[in-house]
């Protein structure tokens, strides 16, 4: 017999012991009612993802937003310079 | 196996694919320490063996019904065991490059009661110096399965399990003796 052998034996028998008495009933109900114990790599997954695209979506929209704001904000200050340059009749 | 158990485990997994819970719940009975003691084998941590033994169920009850051939029944209940133990420790992994674990929380104690024999000691700290892939294959030949089992369930050829069973029991024995001696 291997000298591992023997511990092995006391491994499978230590695992054993672990469980609790009602184990198979807590996974039966686990199972109905739906329950996982922890989310699956392909959903941790798709949540990143989701998570990475609000954020750029959020980001993307921000800076259309000040874009235009400031778009308008120039303009506004043209239209006012235009106007100042007819009040005080410079040559355009 | 003889061809009666065959039969009967066979009956079995057809009545719990209609959705039979107390053929279910004798399935559950009949492989749990059984799935406990691989898990066992595959993480060296007390701590997660009952989580992912329910889990290993819970994906079994779920999945029963796409098993098209109830004689495989056990490769197949252990291919699921190996991979929701591989993805554990992946996932345990991953959480390791982002959570600045410090040395010292890599060698956190076994829970209270968790004593174990120095055998056993030396035998977990082995085992966890080896690839996932290699625990899950000396682990099932603790279990008493056969090579050609052994390769239905890993998906692979018997030679390839041979020559890797070879490489793994080396390994094991290497590290066994080293944590044993000192």
């Amino acid at each position: 017999m291997k000298p591992e052998n023997q511990a092995w034996d006391q491994l499978f028998e230590r695992a054993a012991s672990i469980l609790s008495p009602n184990f198979a009933d807590r996974v039966l109900r686990a199972a109905r009612a739906g329950v996982d114990a922890a989310p699956s790599m392909l959903s941790q997954f798709a949540l990143g993802a989701v998570t990475a695209v609000i954020c750029f979506g959020a980001v993307a929209l921000f800076q259309v937003r000040s874009a235009q704001q400031e778009d308008s904000r120039t303009m506004s200050d043209w239209q006012q310079i235009a106007m100042a340059a007819d009040d005080s009749g410079l040559p355009q | 196996m003889d061809p009666s158990s065959t039969t009967a485990l066979v009956d079995l997994v057809r009545r719990a694919q209609r959705g039979d819970e107390s053929a279910q719940r004798e399935i559950i009975l009949n492989y749990q320490h059984r799935v406990a003691g691989f898990v066992y084998a595959m993480t060296s941590r007390s701590d997660s063996v009952e989580d992912l033994a329910q889990q290993v169920f819970i994906k079994m009850i779920r999945a029963l019904n796409g098993l098209q051939a109830p004689a495989q029944f056990e490769s197949w209940l252990f291919r699921l065991a190996r991979n929701t133990c591989i993805d554990h420790l992946r996932r345990q992994k991953l959480r390791r490059i982002f959570l600045p674990f410090a040395p010292e929380h890599e060698g956190v104690p076994e829970p209270l009661g968790a004593v174990d024999t120095e055998e056993l000691d030396a035998l977990r700290y082995a085992i966890s110096q080896l690839r996932p892939q290699d625990r899950a294959l000396l682990a099932l030949v603790q279990e008493g399965r056969s090579h050609a089992e052994i390769a239905e369930t890993l998906k692979t050829s018997v030679a390839a399990v041979k020559a890797r069973l070879h490489r793994a029991r080396e390994q094991l024995r290497l590290h066994y003796q080293s944590d044993h001696e000192t």
